[in-house]
Order: C-alpha cells, then structure tokens, then sequence
C-alpha cells in the first residue's frame, strides 16, 4: 500500500478484513434489504464471455458481481421497479442472455449465495422475503454448494442430505467436525452473515467516431477535426483515473481503404496535449490516398497509472528526480515520427562471436540509477585484446593481392593476433582470425582472415 | 598590495562580470584528458551547448576522445540518456561496457533513408528534451551538413535541455562559420590523436597531442 498512491478508486476496492467483518455474525446485518438475481450459466455460446454477459446485465444494476467459471451475480433490490418488477427483470436477463447466444438458469433470493445455488438447482425459484429463504432451501440438495466430494460424501453417511438437514446440526459439532468455513457458507446462505461480493468493472474502451461534413486532405485540418474527440479521451481517461498504451485513428475514405495510424506508447500515458502531439507526428508521417470522410479514433486497454506529484527540481539537476517521464516522452516523439524499431537500446550477450555479443533492447524507462554491472578496467571475457567501438552490420570483404588485404591503399598491421573459433553446436560456426591494422589515413580497423579455404579477408570493426 | 590584488580577485569573482576568459565559467564536465582539460574554457566540454568535431574520416579517434565523458555521465547519480542520432555503424556494446559506460541509458536513434532531415530534426528534439546529458550526431554523410541557421537552433536547444551536444562533421565544414560553443579538428597521430581547437569561446586556440592507448581507447 505505501508504495503506491492512493486512488479514487481504490476507496471501492477497500475491503473490511475477515476479522472486523465478523463482528457481524450472529445479527442482522445493517443492509439486510437486498435482492439478488443468479444466473448459472448451463452452456456459454460460441463467442459469448462471462464478462460480456456481465457488462450487458450492467443496464438492469451497477452491483454486478462473476462467480467464475459459470455464475453471475446482480444486486437488484433498488431497480427492481424500473423493469416491472421481478417478472420483467428476469425476462429482460433472459433476453440479454439469449440475444448472446447463453443457456442459464436464473433464481431471485435475498442473499447471494442462495440465489446462485437456487439457479445451479435449475428449478424456478424466487424468493423476495428473507422470513421465507429458509423454507424453500431446505428441500435442496447439498451439491449445488460445491463444498468438497469428501464433506458431501461425510454428510451423507451421516444421513444429511439436503440443505435443511445441514442446518438443524448443532452449530458447535457442525464447525467443529467440517471447519468454520462451511459453517460460514451456511450463515451467508441464510443471510444470518453478510455476504460481499466484489463488483464487476467493466474494461472499457474508448470509440468515437466522427462523420465530417465536408472531406479533408490537409494534415492540420484532420487534426483540428479530431481535437473535441481527444478532449473526450481526455475526459474518459481522467475519470476512470487510467492511461492508454495504444491509440488507433482510423481514416476513412470514399473509396479506398480506409486509412490507420496506430500510436503505441512506451508508458501509459493519459495527457491530451502529449497524444495529440504525438498523433499529429503519425498523422505527417501519413501519405492519405484520397480526402478523409468520417474520423475514428480507438484505445487499446486502459492501463492503471501511476500518480506522482511534479518534483520541484528539474530532471538531471542536483536533488532533482530521474528523467523517467521525460525520457518516455522523448522515446514516443521519435518514435512516432521515425518508427517504432527506429529507437533502441543495447544489451551485451554471453557469447564470442563479436555480432552475437550484443544486442537491441527496449530503452528502460525507469530513469533510477541503475547499478554499474562492470566497472572501467575489469576484465572483459575477452580479457587483454580490444574490441572496436563501431562493428558493421555485416563483414565487408576487402580486396587482396598476393593474399594481402587493401582498403584504400596498404594496411599497417599493429598487435597481436587473436583467434576466434566458436559456435560448432549451432550452425553459426564460425573460425577467424582478427588482427588490428591501421589504414594510410590512420584509421584504426579490425579485421578478419577467415580460416578454412578460400582464406578471404572481411572488415568487422572500426576503433573509432 | 597582496591584500589589493586579493580584493580585486574577490570583486572579479561577482558573477555580474564578465571577462573575456571566463564567458565560459559555466558547469563544465572534465574531458578526461588532463592536457586537454588545460585548454577547454572552463577545463571542461561544457555542461551544455553545442560542441563540433571535424574530422577527416570517420573512426580517426573521435569516439574514444568522447569516452571518458560518456562514461561518467551514464555513471552520474541522477543520469539521463546518451543519445546517438544516426551512428554510421552499430555501435559496439561489449566494447562500450568494458570502458564503463552503462548500456541501459544509451538510446539509438536510427533515422529512415526516406526522411532525408530526420536526423536533424531527431538531434533538435533530443537536445531540448530535458532528457538527455549527451546528444551525440553523425552529419558526415550529410551532403552539405546542417547549415548555420540550424546550428544555431542546434545550440539553444541544447541549452535548453540542459544538454551537451556534440556534432560529428567532415573537416572541409571548418571553412563555414557556426555557431557551436566550441569548435575541434582532430587528426590521427602516432599514438592517438591531436586536437586543434578552432573555435572556443573564452578559451585559447592552438593544438594538443592526446594519447588515446592511455584513455583505454
């Protein structure tokens, strides 16, 4: 908790620990005038999510809660009356889950845990009165509970079969035999506990879409056109206290394809003023086959981000914080206008063959110190021979008389001789000997003499 | 009269004046050549601003004189990125981290063929990032090399980001006149590499012989 800043949002997240909730047990809960309606899903259709069937039974409450992998749970006590009652809800639920191509079972009880056993049941059950919850549960078996094969099977050669045998044991023998947790079930059950249920957050993304009323070629006027639709991102984004990795803005035309640039960042990045800056970079770097008619602009998911107060001191400056945000910043603007490969960082690999000894990676954006893994003077695997700061991507061959290698006029050969012979395992085998010689204008190069025939000789490096 | 000559030293200390050798008493970074350090303003590359390096080919020495400094500032406590817009080759990582610069903060900007003012423009938007100690461009394929205005531009940018820049240009740009706080030829010599100092504000001009086998070049 203390490393991270605090959120809106996480005022809904906050929980009650086990200890402080069971305060409550024994008595009435404060919030005891609740309804809830379970779906068991029987069969998910082809293409249809829990989480969208979730997201769609938002209309009917915003107290959605998943019961992975088949249940769904809504709060619908203070709805109720906007969809006529119970008949209409769960006609509406059911419509909903049709329309997505689910088969389920649904129930209407007081407590959470009854109405989603009810529907696992699969028989019609719906029960507004908690003074009535106990007596229509008790004809039902125990296995909708889910308890675990070898209580139910303990419990069955006790004789208890159903959920009404369960309750009339002693409390005290019931805890004592199959642990408090069970007991705890039961109490939620009946409501004698409450039960919290975690809601539903739906992941979201932002879509807004712009038909223009007249067709736009220039750069600066499509821009101007998406603006109002950033300023909603902008807005989107500042509520649900989040930031997007990925922004796509998709023109369309009267006739051809329809245009894409795709903006993906290195950090999740909500400020308005930086994307459109950013897009405005993809958007030059865009050749339009014909005027744009209609605007599209689309996020990738939203991304929880991380809130720091602005340092008072510059970045790099004594006592001022590291450049993580500017140099993300720097990253994106690059690599907007330059690509996305255009920008890298280096690695150096375990392995002797000098072109498989280092390698690209993603810039580190975290802008701490990062502890030096190898200080000046200390042994390189290569121990006492140099190695050039410049390699070329490939070896160049260099010309040769009489099996003497020129580039540029005769080569001065300067230090010792190394061999390098590796890589037999992989078929990357390679056997060359590298010497260092300076050429007439007193470049230092590194090169190489291949071992096995035809002996040819390759540029690899240049000392700078 | 000691105690006169001690009081003046005191009054010319006020930073409200300025005199000829000391326009450049800004934050300076030690080249890591002590003969060299002797004759840069200050005793130092500037902390920022705009430096050029002409040179007759590429891989005379260059890189090597900019090591030390590359290396301390990836090393500083609070370091920002070292920045190497279009490098002519791919810059040797092994190499790099035996003479202590540390990779994570180097960036490599490789600039399209197809946007011919890209590098240009990559090096002006690094400069003024704020997020960058060292800028470093290789203009030597550049047919006619960045023009005065855009050194110019260059070099307040590089102010403004509180940067060092450095310039890599063919020696024949030394005829052209530029705005760059400091301005060095070098050439290769027998064991390393000598340095005339063209242009450098607030410093004295002339030539000096630096040994690179010592720096670990």
């Amino acid at each position: 908790m203390a490393s991270r800043p605090l959120r809106k949002s996480d005022a809904r997240v906050v929980r009650l620990p086990t200890s402080l909730r069971s305060v409550d047990a024994g008595r009435e809960p404060a919030d005891s005038a609740q309804l809830w309606v379970g779906a068991h899903i029987v069969s998910l259709g082809a293409s249809a999510t829990l989480e969208k069937l979730a997201t769609r039974a938002q209309r009917f409450t915003p107290r959605v809660s998943l019961v992975p992998p088949d249940g769904l749970l809504l709060e619908v006590k203070g709805s109720l009356h906007l969809f006529n009652g119970v008949e209409g809800l769960l006609r509406g639920f059911g419509a909903d889950c049709q329309m997505l191509g689910i088969e389920s079972t649904i129930a209407l009880a007081p407590t959470p845990l009854a109405a989603l056993v009810a529907a696992r049941v699969g028989e019609p059950f719906v029960v507004t009165n908690k003074a009535q919850l106990i007596g229509r549960l008790t004809s039902m078996p125990l296995g909708p509970l889910r308890w675990p094969e070898e209580v139910i099977e303990r419990l069955a050669r006790m004789g208890v079969r159903t959920i009404g045998q369960t309750l009339r044991l002693p409390r005290a023998g019931f805890a004592r035999r199959f642990g408090p947790v069970h007991l705890a079930e039961l109490d939620r059950l009946t409501g004698r506990n409450a039960d919290l249920r975690h809601d539903f957050q739906p992941r979201e993304r932002f879509r807004r879409r712009r038909e223009l009323t007249y067709e736009m070629e220039n750069n600066e006027t499509i821009l101007a056109a998406l603006a109002p639709m950033l300023a909603d991102l902008g807005r989107f984004l500042e509520t649900r206290q989040v930031g997007i990795t990925e922004l796509e803005c998709r023109l369309r035309h009267r006739h051809a394809a329809p245009s894409q640039c795709v903006l993906r960042l290195a950090a999740p990045l909500a400020n308005v003023e930086r994307l459109t800056q950013l897009l405005g970079e993809k958007l030059n770097a865009l050749v339009l086959p014909e005027p744009v008619r209609s605007l599209e602009l689309r996020s990738g998911l939203p991304v929880l981000r991380e809130l720091n107060s602005n340092p008072l001191w510059q970045p790099g400056e004594y006592g001022g914080a590291a450049a993580g945000s500017e140099s993300s910043a720097l990253i994106e603007i690059l690599r907007a206008r330059l690509g996305h490969e255009s920008v890298y960082s280096l690695r150096v690999m375990q392995a002797h063959r000098p072109e498989r000894a280092w390698a690209m990676c993603e810039p580190s954006l975290a802008g701490a110190s990062v502890p030096p893994t190898r200080g000046p003077g200390v042994a390189a695997p290569w121990g006492a021979f140099r190695r050039p700061l410049w390699l070329l991507p490939t070896p160049q061959q260099l010309e040769e008389i009489d099996g003497v290698p020129r580039r540029r006029g005769t080569l001065r050969f300067f230090g010792d001789v190394e061999r390098i012979e590796t890589g037999w395992w992989d078929g990357g085998e390679i056997g060359r000997d590298y010497y260092t010689v300076f050429d007439i204008y007193g470049v230092q190069l590194w090169i190489f003499r291949e071992r096995a025939d035809p002996h040819r000789w390759f540029l690899h490096g240049v000392f700078g | 009269m000691s105690s006169v000559t001690s009081e003046l030293a005191r009054l010319l200390e006020h930073p409200g004046i300025w005199r000829g050798t000391s326009v450049a008493r800004t934050e300076v970074l030690s080249s890591g050549f002590a003969a060299l350090d002797e004759r840069l303003p200050g005793g130092g590359w500037p902390r920022s601003g705009l430096i050029e390096i002409l040179t007759p080919r590429l891989g005379v020495g260059e890189l090597t004189l900019l090591l030390p400094v590359l290396s301390t500032l990836t090393r500083a406590p609070m370091p920002r990125s070292a920045v190497w817009v279009a490098p002519p080759f791919e810059p040797f990582a092994p190499a790099l981290a035996a003479h202590g610069v540390v990779l994570e903060r180097i960036l490599i900007v490789r600039v399209p063929e197809a946007l011919r003012s890209g590098a240009l423009w990559a090096f002006e938007q690094s400069l003024g990032s704020n997020a960058c100690d060292l800028v470093m461009s290789w203009a030597l394929n550049h047919p006619k090399g960045p023009r005065a205005k855009e050194i110019r531009r260059l070099q307040l940018a590089a102010e403004r980001g509180r940067a060092l820049g450095v310039l890599f240009r063919p020696l024949q740009a030394a005829r052209e006149s530029s705005h760059a706080a400091l301005r060095l030829a070098i050439e290769p010599s027998t064991y390393g590499v000598r340095v005339h100092l063209l242009k450098s504000k607030g410093g004295v001009r002339g030539s000096v012989d630096l040994d690179l086998t010592t720096a670990g070049g």
